[in-house]
């Protein structure tokens, strides 16, 4: 028995070093969750804009339908930081009567996955060898547990977008093409605390995106 | 004079024969062998993924003496390769930019046919070399900020090894493995041609039956 403990001993000990695997998004802090992706058109020529509205309020977007318009905190410290950036680019802010070159709208977006838990798959087929119905004075039973016996599970994952149309053309092309995207995703995209770091990575890395 | 040269001449023959003897206790035994390990990536893996070197592992190799030589059996293990890089833009392949935070991980879990040639069995410090062929399972996560891109594939590796082997007890089975290694593992996915990379491990041998 001696012989056979010491080896199993040791084996647990090595399996368990298996489980040492560093979790690399346990591994991350602060703003190090976050990520930000831009897209634009090669066509454009961002030099040729010069001025710029934004929308006052945020689009909420959840699961593909659209919630309405909102003006929280976080919303108003993104369009201030969206205004912020441009001004810094070169581009003057205008009303939107005003004929801006470039109109600008952000977006809250969040995406609901859901999921269910079967609570009767442990019980299925076997619970009566688990537990004896004999134990309980009832040899030869059987147990039940009722259908609805289910969990369900939903997790929301939250983006924030931000879109930039060509107004300029838009009466020649009949369009209004995006020219510029970026969009935020991560934990903490909507702490207030991460929107003017955020939207100014956005543009850091859209070198091009300037008036002159 | 004399005297000294025969009493020397008989401890040595003494010693040329009892070696064997101890040897022998040896032949035909099951054994085991875990050790912890700490690997240090090379080639491509360390250029195209993780310079870092892991702490975070083991090795465990089922060896049956043949001989009081030659060991054959199947070889294992664990490894944990990490590394966390500084936010910066990459470009993607479908068009855009991203800014992120870059994680690679990766764990590599060989399963290894594996021989081993003892120099020296019976003695105080017994050196060997040997060799391990088959296969590798990896799992690659490669994350941009939290957002994980998994992958697993079963590939080729191959673990050519010398080490020493030093007995609790003279003559005794079981005892401390000392090891060096070089995994050979190619890739040839996501950028990486290969996830070679020196190891070194200690840890201890002891008989199943």
């Amino acid at each position: 028995m001696k012989k056979i403990v010491v080896p199993v001993l040791l084996i647990t000990g090595v399996l368990a070093l298996s489980s040492c695997r560093k979790d690399p998004a346990k591994n991350l802090s602060g703003d190090e969750t976050l990520i930000y992706i831009t897209n634009h058109s090669d066509s454009v020529n961002f030099n040729s804009f010069h001025t710029f509205s934004i929308a006052d309020s945020v689009a909420v977007i959840s699961n593909g339908e659209f919630m309405g318009k909102a003006l929280t905190g976080v919303d108003a410290a993104y369009i201030n930081a969206v205004k912020d950036q441009l001004t810094q680019r070169g581009y003057t802010l205008v009303a939107k009567d005003q004929s801006p070159d470039l109109g600008i709208t952000v977006s809250r977006i969040y995406n609901t996955s859901t999921g269910v838990f079967d609570y009767g798959s442990y019980w299925d087929p076997y619970y009566g060898s688990y537990w004896d119905p004999y134990y309980w004075g009832y040899g030869g039973y059987g147990y039940y547990f009722p259908a609805s016996y289910y969990g369900t599970y939903s997790i929301t994952e939250g983006a924030l977008s931000i879109d930039i149309f060509n107004l300029k053309d838009a009466k020649q092309t009949n369009k209004l093409n995006n020219i510029w995207s970026g969009l935020i995703r991560g934990s903490g995209v909507f702490g207030q605390a991460n929107a003017a770091g955020g939207v100014k990575a956005l543009f850091d890395q859209s070198t091009y995106f300037k008036a002159s | 004079m004399k005297t000294q040269l025969f009493v020397t001449i008989i401890t040595g023959l003494v010693c040329i024969t009892a070696i064997p003897v101890a040897a022998k206790a040896q032949e035909r035994t099951l054994q085991l062998d875990i050790n912890y390990s700490v690997n240090i990536p090379s080639g491509s893996f360390k250029t195209d993924a993780i310079d870092k070197t892991s702490f975070r592992g083991w090795t465990a190799n089922l060896l049956y003496n043949i001989t009081d030589k030659i060991s054959v059996g199947l070889g294992t293990g664990f490894q944990d390769f990490y590394q966390k890089y500084p936010r910066a833009v990459y470009k993607l392949d479908e068009g855009g930019e991203v800014s992120a935070v870059l994680s690679n991980s990766i764990q590599t879990i060989p399963l290894l046919a594996q021989v081993q040639y003892r120099f020296m069995p019976g003695s105080i410090v017994q050196p060997y070399v040997g060799v391990g062929v088959g296969g590798n399972m990896v799992v690659y996560d490669q994350y941009l900020g939290e957002f994980d891109n998994s992958k697993s594939s079963f590939k080729f590796a191959a673990r050519p090894m010398a080490g020493l082997f030093v007995p609790f007890r003279k003559d005794g089975p079981a005892g401390i493995n000392i090891y060096g290694a070089y995994n050979y593992m190619p890739y040839k996915s996501d950028g990486i041609d290969n996830l070679n990379n020196w190891s070194t491990g200690i840890g201890i041998k002891f008989p199943l039956r």
